[in-house]
This record gives structure tokens, sequence and C-alpha cells, in this order.
């Protein structure tokens, strides 16, 4: 039944990337790829559409590593799997 | 197969055929859940209209219930009703796939409302085998159990295919029968014409209950007491009818954004100008400008809702189409899931009108124009993008901004 219909979903900026992240007793990042984890600057949770079918619980931190770089992850705790995000 | 049509001999003549889908819309809302029509079920409101029903099951009108009826008197006479959300929007498709078979069997078919088309069988008799039955032959293999009418007037086709049933689906008169097919049958089989309006109740009220009373009325009385439609019905009942004008098949221009949240408010807005952006960046759009629109979106809880707006001047700048739109928005009943924008007709190429006095901006976007237009070339239609904010201050972050096509300057 399909027509000339371009249904796309939007490009979206931002998009969330798997990582390799290590993390330490507490739970907490303490490498993200090969690089350590010098400081966690912040760290929050976000819950959103949880009266769907389609639950999103992620746990970011915002990290600052050996290398400099400012980083963001973020561990998806209903997929069990990190990633990182910009933005 | 379905049963042979009941034809007769000499059917040389300009022959019409109604093809009725009964029920059509309540089918496709139902969709995969068909086996529901058995029971009491009907196509509830649309939103935003009069609380009425749709059309309405066999079942549902043995306890009284008819299309059109109010919700309240409807639960009220069969409290085991199932209302099922509308979906013009499917509803629109799976009719759009119904006209595009007829057209493959060479028909070109006139259309007002889903469930009902004409087409004119004359000139198709030679690649159907030469005969009426071999076009029917082709219709019911391409249409299935559709109901054919098929007699020499458009009205006479419709009224001969509501005569039909599921064991014989097809009904032929011809010319020399059709004033005995009409005469007995009940004016109310008018209603299918809306340009009557109310008459078909008004004639019943005043005792004309059937087309060969209302064909054997004087035609001055019937111009003074009701005016045009009078006539017009008058006409009908004596086996007349205005020639069919098929359509002009579309030319199917459509943008869809999926939404994987349920949105409303600022968020659709920001949506509408994405699809604004990504209908204007279409290749298919040839630098004509849009004449008539229209908006359609799906819920989150089910149904779809559709909006068709003409604008007043066939334009193709983003501001102007966006504060023809935006109003419509305000209409959504529900948060959305998607959103799409169709153009349901172009008008003339969109041309620039230069100013008088040249401050250089039109210097400007004109080199900005074929720098855009280059690297599209080049690159494809991604080429050349911005960034959209859709919402902002949205907690996930890859929900706060799009990438959209860049508006031509």
């Amino acid at each position: 039944m399909s027509r000339a219909v371009a249904a796309a979903r939007a490009r979206r900026i931002g998009t969330p990337r798997p990582a390799l992240v290590e993390v330490g007793p507490d739970r907490r990042p303490v490498a993200v790829g090969h690089a350590r984890v010098e400081a966690v600057r912040e760290d929050w949770v976000v819950e959103d559409r949880w009266w769907t079918g389609r639950r999103l619980r992620r746990r970011y931190f915002e990290l600052v590593l050996e290398d400099g770089r400012n980083v963001v992850v973020f561990h998806d705790l209903e997929a069990r799997s990190w990633h990182t995000q910009r933005g | 197969m379905g049963a042979p049509s009941r034809t007769y001999a000499n059917m040389c003549s300009h022959m019409v055929v109604c093809v009725s889908i009964p029920r059509f819309s309540l089918l496709a809302a139902l969709g995969d859940r068909r086996v529901l029509a058995q029971d009491a079920v009907a196509l509830g409101p649309e939103p935003g209209h009069e609380q009425v029903l749709g059309e309405v099951s066999p079942r549902a009108e043995t306890f009284g219930v008819t299309t059109g009826m109010r919700v309240g008197e409807a639960l009220s006479r069969c409290p085991e009703l199932r209302l099922v959300p509308p979906d013009p929007e499917g509803v629109r498709g799976l009719w759009t796939v119904v006209l595009e078979r007829i057209e493959s069997i060479g028909g070109a078919p006139e259309s007002e409302r889903p469930g009902v088309a004409y087409f004119d069988a004359r000139g198709l008799r030679g690649i159907h085998g030469g005969s009426l039955d071999g076009v029917l032959e082709a219709a019911r293999r391409k249409l299935g159990r559709a109901r054919l009418g098929v007699a020499p007037t458009r009205f006479a086709a419709w009224c001969a295919a509501s005569r039909t049933s599921a064991r014989r689906p097809t009904l032929t008169v011809e010319r020399r029968r059709i004033d005995d097919f009409l005469a007995p049958l009940p004016v109310a089989l008018l209603r299918v014409r809306p340009e009557l309006g109310e008459l078909p109740e008004t004639l019943e009220r005043l005792g004309v209950m059937t087309l060969g009373e209302l064909a054997a009325l004087p035609a001055p009385a019937l111009a003074e007491r009701f005016g045009h439609p009078g006539l017009t019905a008058r006409e009908l009942a004596r086996g007349d009818d205005m020639p069919l004008t098929p359509r002009r098949p579309p030319e199917p221009v459509t943008e869809r954004v999926e939404l994987p949240e349920g949105v409303s408010g600022q968020q659709l807005e920001r949506t509408l100008e994405l699809l604004i952006a990504r209908m204007l960046a279409r290749r298919e759009r040839r630098g004509r400008a849009l004449r008539a629109v229209a908006l359609s979106a799906r819920f989150v809880a089910g149904g779809t809702w559709r909006t068709a707006v003409t604008l007043r001047h066939a334009s193709a700048e983003p501001e102007r189409l966006r504060l023809v739109l935006k109003p419509r928005l305000g209409e959504l009943p529900a948060p959305a899931e998607s959103l799409a924008l169709e153009v349901e007709a172009f008008g003339p190429p969109a041309r620039e009108q230069t100013r008088m006095l040249d401050d250089g901006e039109a210097e400007r976007r004109g080199r900005l124009a074929e720098a855009i237009g280059q690297a599209r070339q080049a690159a494809g239609e991604g080429a050349a993008l911005r960034v959209l904010d859709v919402d902002p201050g949205s907690r996930v972050p890859e929900r706060r901004s799009v990438l959209a096509p860049f508006p031509d300057p």
C-alpha cells in the first residue's frame, strides 16, 4: 500500500553511542575506553515514559578523563548498557 | 469468482459500473480486527466533530443503531456496542489502493467518498474480451467481494449496487429496463447525493416514497417547492444523470515524521516546521508552489486525524505555510506519535519577486541559494541542513534538536 511517502524518523542530534565503560565497586565509571577517569563532576538520573511500555531510565555521569576530555556517559538501566552522548 | 451477473442481450450502450464496498470506513478502521465486524461495533465520532456515529456493523443495526445517530442514544439502544476510533488516514490510503486497482484494468474512476466509486465501461470492452461481462470479470478479479452495479447512469448504477447481496454481488440494468428498475425503489436512495441535502427525508414526510412517484411529479411544481435539488432528484429518478468526472491521479508527495514520544504543544509546532522544510526541499515539487495540503496525525492511543487546507494563494514560502497550518495543530485532540504533511495540489511555479531598490541582499541570497544547490547536487538532499530546536528543554538530550533541510533562500 506504500505510496511516495517519505516516512522517516527525524535526524536527531546527540544520539547515544555505545561505549566501553569500566566501573568501580561503587558502580561509578573509572575508565572510558582506554582513558582513566580523573573526576566525576556530576551525576543524575533521567526517568521518562514510565507510563508506556517503553520506559526510559538512565544514570548520567559527566566525567573528566585523564587526557583532559570532558565526556558524558550514561548507564541505560533498562538495557544494562553504557553509552556516550554529547550535549 | 462471484455469481454471474444478470445481463441482457444487446449491451452495446454506455454503461456505468458502480463499485461499492459497504462499511468500508469501518472495516478499514478495524484493520486486522475485522472479525469484530460480526459484533455490535460502530465507528466513533471524529475528534472535534459532532458526536455522532459513523458506519455501524450489521449486528449493531439489529438493535436499531444507525449511521449518524448520537453516541448516547446508540449506547442506550445497544449497551454492548463497541466504538472503534476513526482512522481517516488509513481509510484514505486503502481507498486509494482500490481506485488504483480500477485504474489498472483501464477504468477512470470517479469517487466522492471512500466505499463508492464509478467508472465507465465503455472503451474497456475491447481490452477485456469484447463484452461487458469481460470488464466485470476483470473488475471482480481486482476487487474481490466488492458489490458491482451496472446501469446507464451513475445514480442507477448506485441503486443497482445497493440491490446486490453477498450471494449475488453483481447486478446489471440495461437502458430499456431502467425505468421499471428505478420506479419501485425508495427515495431514500437519493441520500447518496449530498447536493440534495435533506430532500429525501422531506419527500418521505410528504408521502413521496418511491422514485417512480417522484418521477411522475411535474417539474414546475418540484422547482417551485424545492428549487434546483428537486429538479435534480426528478432527473435522477427518471434515469438521467451527469457524466462521470474521473479523478486526476494525484501526485503523492508526503513527508512524515515519527515521534518516539507522544508530543503536543510547542514540540508539534517545531515538528511542523521540520515537515514544511522537508516538503519544500523535495525534488518532486519542481519549483512549484503549494495550492492545497493536508495535515494528518496518528495518535498514541490509536486512531488518526486529518485536515485539508487550501491556501488562498499558492505559496512556497515557509513562513506563510507555517502561519496557515499552525492553527490547525490546535485541533489535535490527543498527543500524536507521528505527524505528516501531504501535498494535495500544486500551484504554478513559485516566482521570486525582486525588490525595486537593491540593497545587496538579493545578491547574497542568490549566492547562498547557488551554494546550497551545488552542495545538494554533489552530495545529495541531505547536504545542506540546519539545526532545528524541537524540545530544547527536554531532559533527554537526543530529543532537543533535529536536523532539517536548509530552506531555499
